[in-house]
């Protein structure tokens, strides 16, 4: 068990590529952090620099209270699970988990004792002599777990180890992922492209782009109060709603003109923000997400002052709720409705939206100006 | 020779089967391995019995069997007892180390080969012959990977590629020099690239995870007849360095997908030095500072679009506009016109080409 430190953290490529930038962050003790971003923002470099399989163009990684650059891989006591495992198909579970240590002429008895102590983690201690093939594909990526928890090591990191298991799967070892954390209840650095996953896991998200942080903050802060557009867009699915508006004043209040038709009055916080920043006359970033807009009878009558009607345009059944898809000003925007919805594609309907769940961004920095 | 170590695990493992202890000793009289203690006394008798025209012997308590490779004797096996139950282990022992021998020949033999046909060391017709003779293939699809890791003779990082390709009889692990690991694999019917890539990432996080290894992999094409898998070989080879030069972000590169870099590898340097000098004059790229540069590489990631490397640079628009008017003062070369910007780009990568070929060149 051990904290992380990345301090002023850069890769750039012989080729001149940077692949991250000024990388920034303190990684407590046991904490389960994740990296999330799109393919190509710097996660899995950040990943492979702190597990030692790339080097460190500038700056410092600290592990506990050691600087690591120049420490070699083996020797930095960490583990990794990575998405392209593979199982030695003639070996038993029990030697795969074993292969490790024998590489690194740990004696038998100790590698006897980690096996199994994995095994009883990893509830799989009645497979130690099954080859691969006589395993399903969740007890294969559970022994993969087991050839890293075998290493007891103090940190822990994963790139994007479910991503290679179907649907049904991933949901489920996402779970005993979980559970796993809280039983080895050492610090776990995971990768994902998945946000989902991201939400679900970490204790705290670090969001990339381009080998920039974007944000790190919990789950509900990401998803409540986004730094940015690139933030607000990432997390959520449905993603939020990001619609350019004109700021009108009036008084001391403020309307953001989504279209000639949608015209949404600020509450008294968000218009302050908006005015001291000078942005009347200017055009924000509107965000707001699909379960903040909403047809039905009382959401509309308890926000009366934020309605407006939109043709539907596609209606997609989700089980426990609808989706229904409009346009405001040629940007396409989702509502996420009660299943109950009598609306479909071609009826125009009357939407409200919760404006204290809405987001205003600086169109040119795309920063955040009021949540 | 088989390692002692195989035999030593072999007679603990007939010992563990048999509770019958064993003894082998080789053809100079040296203990190769045993299961008891008092081994010394037997010694004489085991190089009396060598003499003998005997194929087994009772003698002192211990049966002696001969262990033959090609009618030459290898070893002296000695089984404790004197019961016909010991006398029959004692001869299932050495047929069972006889045809160690035999499978470690047809091993060593078999490297041997793939090393020899990897560098077209082969004459065609000793090629089909020899290969025949140890049972390989000749019409099969293959394709050659190169594993090239940090350290040289990465001992861990051979260990686990033997070990995730144990199971695959018609895969071949060699090592033709101490910097890389070399696959010869066969492939399927059906594989396509994709597939020959996921097994990169395989074996790329394999050794990432398990050898701890950072490694790069390169892989030719695919070839359908044994003759071909040389050429597969030097296109890996290939890859490997054009990766290096160009790609140096990607731990994995395919000898098809080399794109543009292909083409200038095979430049002459004596060209890329004209064509340099016609671009830049007197001057060379590395006068540029390291803002321009990253100016330039941004400017190129974002096809040349100003607004969004702009962005990305965190700089104002105009910013970028008198950087790219400076550079245009500075070269001639105008980046926001696209003729313009290939030139360039052509020519910082003929640059790094002439870098990596020097470089070579002083070790």
């Amino acid at each position: 068990m051990a904290s992380l430190s990345l301090k002023n953290v850069c890769k750039v490529y012989p080729n001149g590529f940077v692949a991250v930038k000024d990388f920034n962050l303190e990684i407590a003790d046991q904490e389960f952090i994740i990296f999330v971003g799109p393919s190509g923002c710097g996660k899995s470099t950040t990943l492979r620099m702190i597990a030692g399989l790339e080097e460190i163009s500038s700056g410092e990684l600290w592990i506990g209270d050691k600087m690591v650059n120049d420490v070699e891989p083996k020797d930095r006591d960490i583990a990794m699970v990575f998405q392209n495992y593979a199982l030695y198909p003639h070996m038993t579970v029990y030697d795969n988990m074993a292969f490790g240590l024998k590489l690194r002429k740990v004696p038998k008895a100790d590698i006897d004792k980690a096996v199994h102590e994995a095994a009883k983690i990893l509830d799989i201690e009645h497979l130690l002599d099954r080859k691969p093939k006589a395993l399903s594909g969740g007890q294969r990526q559970r022994v993969a777990m087991g050839r890293a928890i075998v290493r007891s090591p103090k940190v822990f990191l994963m790139d994007e180890p479910l991503s290679n298991l179907d649907a049904k799967l991933r949901v489920q070892m996402r779970v005993e992922i979980s559970k796993l954390h809280q039983r080895l209840q050492t610090t776990i650095i995971y990768v994902t492209h998945d946000q989902t996953e991201a939400m679900t896991l970490g204790t705290r998200i670090v969001v990339l782009k381009d080998g920039i942080i974007q944000q790190v903050d919990t789950p509900q802060n990401l998803y409540n109060s986004p730094n940015n557009i690139f933030v607000a867009g990432f997390i959520g699915s449905p993603q939020m709603n990001l619609i350019d508006a004109e700021v009108v004043q009036n008084g001391s209040s403020v309307t953001l003109k989504l279209s000639d038709t949608v015209s949404i009055p600020l509450p008294a916080e968000k218009s302050k923000a908006i005015i001291d920043g000078g942005y009347v006359g200017k055009t924000v970033v509107a965000g707001i997400r699909p379960e903040d807009i909403k047809d039905d009878e009382e959401f509309v009558a308890k926000h009366s002052n934020t309605t407006f009607e939109a043709q539907v345009k596609v209606y997609e059944l989700l089980g426990a709720e609808a989706n229904l898809h409009y346009d405001i000003a040629d940007v396409t925007c989702t509502a996420k409705v009660s299943p109950r919805t009598t609306a479909r594609p071609g009826d125009t309907i009357k939407f409200a939206m919760d404006v204290s769940r809405l987001h205003v961004f600086d169109k040119e920095t795309e920063q955040i100006i009021t949540h | 020779m088989i390692s002692n170590q195989i035999l030593q695990t072999t007679v603990e493992g007939l010992k563990a089967i048999s509770r019958i202890d064993f003894c082998v000793i080789d053809s100079d009289g040296k203990i190769s391995a045993k299961t008891f203690e008092d081994v010394q006394d037997c010694i004489a008798d085991a190089l009396a019995f060598m003499d003998s025209p005997a194929e087994s012997q009772v003698i002192n308590g211990y049966q002696f069997f001969k262990v033959y490779d090609e009618q030459n004797l290898e070893y002296i096996l000695l089984a404790k007892g004197t019961s016909d139950d010991v006398y029959m282990l004692g001869k299932l022992a050495a047929f069972q180390i006889q045809n160690l021998l035999v499978a470690y020949k047809e091993r060593f033999d078999k490297d041997n080969f793939i090393k020899n046909l990897l560098l077209d060391n082969l004459l065609r017709v000793d090629m089909y012959t020899r290969a025949e003779k140890l049972h390989i293939e000749t019409d099969v699809k293959r394709v050659v990977y190169i594993i090239e890791t940090k350290h040289e003779k990465d001992t861990n990082a051979l260990e686990t590629m033997r070990t995730l390709f144990a199971g695959k009889v018609r895969d071949f692990i060699t090592a033709v020099d101490e910097k890389s690991i070399i696959l010869v694999k066969e492939v399927k019917g059906n594989e396509t690239y994709e597939e020959l890539d996921k097994t990169a990432q395989v074996i790329i996080d394999m050794l990432n995870t398990e050898a701890m290894s950072s490694a790069h992999v390169a892989y030719g094409t695919i070839v359908s007849d044994i003759r071909e898998v040389s050429r597969s070989y030097k296109e890996a080879k290939m890859a490997l360095d054009v990766g290096k030069i160009f790609y140096s972000n990607k731990n994995v590169v395919a000898y098809s997908r080399l794109g543009i870099g292909r083409l200038i590898y095979q430049l002459p340097i004596p060209l890329c030095q004209m064509f340099i000098k016609e671009i830049f004059g007197g001057k060379s790229p590395d006068d540029f500072d390291d803002e321009t540069l990253s100016t330039i590489n941004k400017f190129f990631e974002n096809s040349l679009n100003v607004s969004e490397t702009s962005r990305q640079l965190y700089i104002h628009r105009n910013t970028l506009v008198y950087r790219l008017d400076k550079l245009q003062k500075s070269t001639g070369l105008d980046l926001r016109v696209f003729d313009d910007a290939i030139t360039f780009k052509i020519a910082l990568m003929v640059v790094k080409y002439m870098k990596y070929m020097e470089s070579k060149d002083t070790f």
